[in-house]
């Protein structure tokens, strides 16, 4: 059995592994993580829009097939937006993964707990959606073969990652949405 | 085959290079969806709820496409957080297309509130909005509406009363 993974590893893990993938970045922790970590034009991190993640990414999937669009989202958001799962499944893009840092509580707002540390299981519910490449992964190893798997098939692709609670080191030092968005819309269009 | 006023506005968002739709359909806009369906041209995702539709219809814009949200006025109100958040503070331009609900001729007091509130809830945002009460009018201002959303890169909306639609019969 291997140390539990924290979101910080998990991240550094995956942006190991980027080359020309666009990341749509949860508000809050994923986003900070991202953007300590590995910030880059092909990165879209939201600020505002709680829930919406997913959708954001899908829409980027489907509007560019030509590229692989990964989302990074939190247990709490994604709950906000279940039924995204179903029109993950329904449009079934072949380039879209969502990823998921299940962590079982609210990070940003003082760790109260949410539905995945009652009785909850996200890849189960994504399974039940529809969506059949749906991992649940705790282990780095495990975490290694998922992303080989999703960034190398066919997806779509749930990849719920069970990671230890805990804030962010990162620290926004730029907030100007505007701009990003731009960056981010420009990074594309060059693609 | 849909209404006549429902192949205008499907025209007004087609030849503004509106491509990508996504909707939670009434029986009303379902009569420009008719037509959108049938373009082989137009991608419309029926989304679950109408603020999935603004994060999906954000992502495409992101990714170089413009889109458009076509929906009732209830679903305005499930997607306020999203639009102020998102569009409005990121300027992240997107048509939205919302039949109007609740007002004159309406039969079911439950849709009154809401659609009292629609006009109140979009200024409140600073989301510029038409309201054309016939083919005309919708030809004259529906074009302008969408370029000047696009100019300020942000939301705007087209709100369909039962005077252009013959709204619905109770």
């Amino acid at each position: 059995m291997s140390a539990a993974l924290t979101r910080a590893a998990a991240t550094r893990l995956l942006a190991g592994r980027l080359s020309g993938e666009v990341v749509v970045a949860n508000l809050g922790q994923a986003s900070l993580d991202l953007q300590a970590i590995a910030d880059r034009p092909l990165n879209c991190y939201t600020y505002g829009a709680m829930g919406q993640c997913s959708s954001i990414a899908l829409g980027v999937a489907l509007a560019r097939p030509d590229l692989r669009v990964v989302a990074l989202d939190g247990d709490g958001s994604l709950l906000m937006n279940l039924g995204s799962l179903c029109t993950v499944a329904t449009e079934a893009p072949p380039n879209y993964a969502l990823v998921v840092w299940d962590n079982e509580v609210h990070q940003t707002t003082g760790g109260q707990p949410t539905a995945t540390a009652a009785r909850s299981s996200l890849a189960a519910v994504a399974r039940g959606a529809g969506i059949e490449k749906a991992l649940e992964v705790r282990t780095e190893d495990e975490l290694r073969r998922a992303y080989d798997r999703m960034l190398g098939e066919d997806g779509p692709f749930v990849v719920c990652v069970k990671v230890e609670k805990g804030r962010s080191e990162g620290r926004f030092t730029d907030r100007d949405v505007v701009g990003q968005a731009r960056r981010f819309r420009q990074a594309l269009a060059a693609r | 085959m849909s209404a006549s006023w429902a192949k205008h506005v499907a025209d007004v968002l087609r030849r503004n290079d509106i491509r990508t739709f996504a909707t939670v359909p009434d029986y009303i806009v379902s009569h420009v969806l008719e037509d959108l369906w049938a373009d082989a041209g137009c991608r419309v995702v029926t989304v679950t709820r109408e603020e999935e539709g603004v994060g999906l219809l954000s992502g495409a814009w992101l990714a170089g496409r413009r889109g458009a949200l076509l929906m009732q006025n209830s679903g305005l109100g499930n997607c306020v957080n999203a639009l102020a958040s998102l569009n409005v503070a990121s300027q992240i331009p997107i048509v939205l297309v919302i039949s109007h609900r609740g007002d004159l001729g309406e039969f079911n007091p439950a849709q009154v509130p809401m659609g009292q509130a629609t006009g109140p809830i979009l200024d409140a945002l600073g989301i510029r909005w038409i309201r054309p009460g016939s083919i005309a009018e919708l030809e004259a201002q529906g074009d302008g509406l969408v370029k000047l959303g696009y100019t300020r890169s942000l939301p705007v909306a087209i709100v369909l009363p039962a005077e252009l639609t013959g709204g619905k019969q109770g």
